[in-house]
């Protein structure tokens, strides 16, 4: 799935962002966020919801201005979005977090319009399109209106017009928010696709799961700032212990009593659940045998969820 | 980097183009409900005019038969109308419920090119109406041809002027209903205090001056004099002043939406 290699040959580096801020009145929604990202990687951004994703995304791609402050600098593909913000745009693909289709216009029309946009000629456009359509398997409808689409469909339409223009930069805002584990898989089968022809990607997401399957970079943002960053599965192996014993029970997890614990098992209290991480499994199984009833407990391997709640100190929901 | 060949984003007219067809391409889409009433709305003042009141208005005003005189100044209120509910309510619906604007900007767009194509788009609206009120017009032989031809010019401009207008106010607005204090507390006087119904010779001395302020006063005295196909320097002073509004109008509402759109 990680194609080290492919990595490894072309580490060119398309994306250079220095101390990047971003002040809505007193709030700073990004603080001084530097990254940078070679071409055809995907880097993901993950964090909960006003942890400042969205907000970093938009300074790419122009929707935004970041604050003026001397040390910082904006390298997108050799382009500043303060001054470049047009070439940036074409080069790009965004796919926002709300899908914004014209209702009024059917799937057809409504990429015919966007390639009005690119200045593509219609035969190319039209190809284009049927390319597109058949690539991200939406082929029947493409004479359906909008309000027939159903969410995943309307989703994947807006990352065809996203592609219209094959950008070598592809904006992902959240793209699978709301979709069922389906369609969720056909458009990380696609995104991954995408890579294979090198364009790049940005995606933001608040799912663990798609940053460990679709990233090859990625930083955890928190309030605005990055507290954390590297490849998904050494950030699991660098940043916690292997394996993790949880109690959703609050009365079951009053039988561990704190003083009695080895000191290699570290402990975690959130509201609705404890947990017990521990580099050896076996310690936790004892713990568990001797304090906590069959069915009241869980052991399991550690995941970048549990390396985000030990960053971050909360649990990550889709509610935030 | 990357060669600036491969790098060719669309010219400016390129742009501002595929924002006024995107405009054209949704408005056409339902052409028969969206085309068919522009026609048939002179059709019914007319109608109620000639059949009606103007029974009771045998005076000549402005010169002219009552149904020639209100005749020319629909002409271009009803690009004031098409324009202004365009550059409001459609302006605020694309902008805080359908996201359109999120949409486009995300292509090779400046806010400048959406917000310019936008009244552009708005005037190509007044023109349509125009057109279409001198359709009904002429076909009463209310207003000769060919010379009538130029008044959906008239409109063009008339749109583009209240669309700037429109979008300031936009600019402004919260909530959608705040567009009732535009169109009951500034569009349908302007209606009333423009020279359309009555010729603004005919108000009081104090009141005249504020009629020259109002923008659609130099709209009705440009399309009555291609209506009657009657010219006066007097007329490049009101170009002048729908120019300069545009120009200053229109710089005003970019820049405060652009604070909405970019921030």
């Amino acid at each position: 799935m990680f194609c080290t290699e492919v990595v490894v040959q072309m580490a060119k580096t398309v994306i250079n962002v220095a101390n990047m801020s971003k002040s809505f009145g007193k709030i700073q929604a990004v603080r001084g966020l530097s990254f940078s990202v070679e071409s055809g990687s995907c880097f993901g951004f993950l964090g909960p919801n006003g942890a400042g994703k969205t907000t970093a995304m938009k300074i790419i791609y122009g929707k935004c201005t970041r604050d003026k402050n001397p040390g910082s600098r904006m390298d997108i593909y050799g382009y500043d979005p303060v001054t470049n913000e047009l070439a940036i745009k074409y080069l790009s693909g965004v796919v926002q977090q709300e899908n914004n289709l014209d209702d009024e216009l059917n799937v057809i029309q409504n990429l015919m319009i966007y390639s009005g946009f690119y200045n593509m000629p219609v035969k190319d456009a039209k190809e284009r399109i049927e390319y597109l359509l058949d690539f991200l398997e939406l082929s029947e409808k493409a004479k359906s209106k909008i309000k027939d689409l159903s969410g995943g469909m309307k989703r994947r339409l807006v990352i065809a017009r996203a592609l219209l223009n094959s950008p070598r930069l592809l904006i992902l805002d959240e793209p699978t928010t709301g979709l069922d584990p389906q369609v969720r898989h056909l458009i990380w089968d696609k995104i991954r696709q995408l890579q294979k022809k090198e364009t790049t990607v940005l995606l933001t997401t608040h799912y663990m799961e798609e940053a460990f399957q679709l990233c090859d970079r990625l930083i955890i943002m928190h309030k605005g700032e990055k507290i954390m960053e590297g490849r998904p599965e050494n950030l699991v192996k660098e940043n916690i212990e292997p394996y993790v014993l949880e109690v959703r029970d609050a009365e079951s997890a009053t039988q561990i009593h704190p003083e009695k614990l080895s000191n290699r098992i570290r402990a975690d209290h959130a509201p609705d659940v404890m947990r017990y991480y521990c580099s050896e499994i076996d310690l936790l199984k004892d713990l568990a045998a001797t304090h906590l009833k069959a069915g009241n407990y869980l052991i399991r391997q550690t995941n970048l969820e549990d390396v985000f709640l030990k960053a971050t100190g909360r649990q990550l929901n889709d509610r935030q | 980097m990357i060669d600036s060949k491969t790098l060719q984003y669309p010219p400016l007219r390129r742009r501002l183009y595929s924002v006024w067809y995107r405009h054209m391409r949704v408005y056409t889409r339902n052409l028969l409900s969206n085309g068919f009433p522009p026609f048939v709305e002179p059709f019914i003042f007319l109608v109620g005019v000639g059949l009606g009141l103007g029974k009771y208005i045998t005076e000549p005003m402005g010169g002219v038969r009552y149904i020639e005189f209100l005749g020319a100044g629909l002409l271009v209120t009803t690009a004031m109308f098409t324009s202004a509910f365009e550059c409001s309510f459609g302006t605020f619906i694309r902008l805080e419920f359908e996201k359109v604007y999120d949409g486009m900007l995300a292509a090779p767009i400046t806010v400048n090119n959406l917000i310019v194509g936008e009244m552009i788009w708005a005037g190509s609206k007044g023109l349509f109406f125009s057109f279409a009120v001198l359709c009904i017009l002429s076909a009463f032989k209310i207003v000769a041809l060919p010379y009538g031809l130029l008044a959906p010019l008239v409109g063009f401009l008339t749109g583009v002027m209240f669309a700037a207008l429109s979008l300031l106010v936009t600019s402004f607005v919260k909530t959608i209903n705040h567009f009732n204090f535009y169109f009951t507390g500034f569009i349908s006087p302007i209606f009333f205090f423009s020279g359309v119904v009555f010729p603004i010779e005919n108000l009081p001395g104090p009141v005249r001056p504020i009629a020259e302020i109002v923008p659609l006063t130099h709209s009705v005295r440009l399309v009555r004099s291609v209506c009657m196909n009657n010219y006066k320097p007097v007329l490049l002073l009101d170009l002048l002043y729908i120019a300069i509004f545009i120009l200053v109008v229109g710089y005003f509402a970019i820049r405060r939406l652009k604070k909405r759109l970019v921030n």
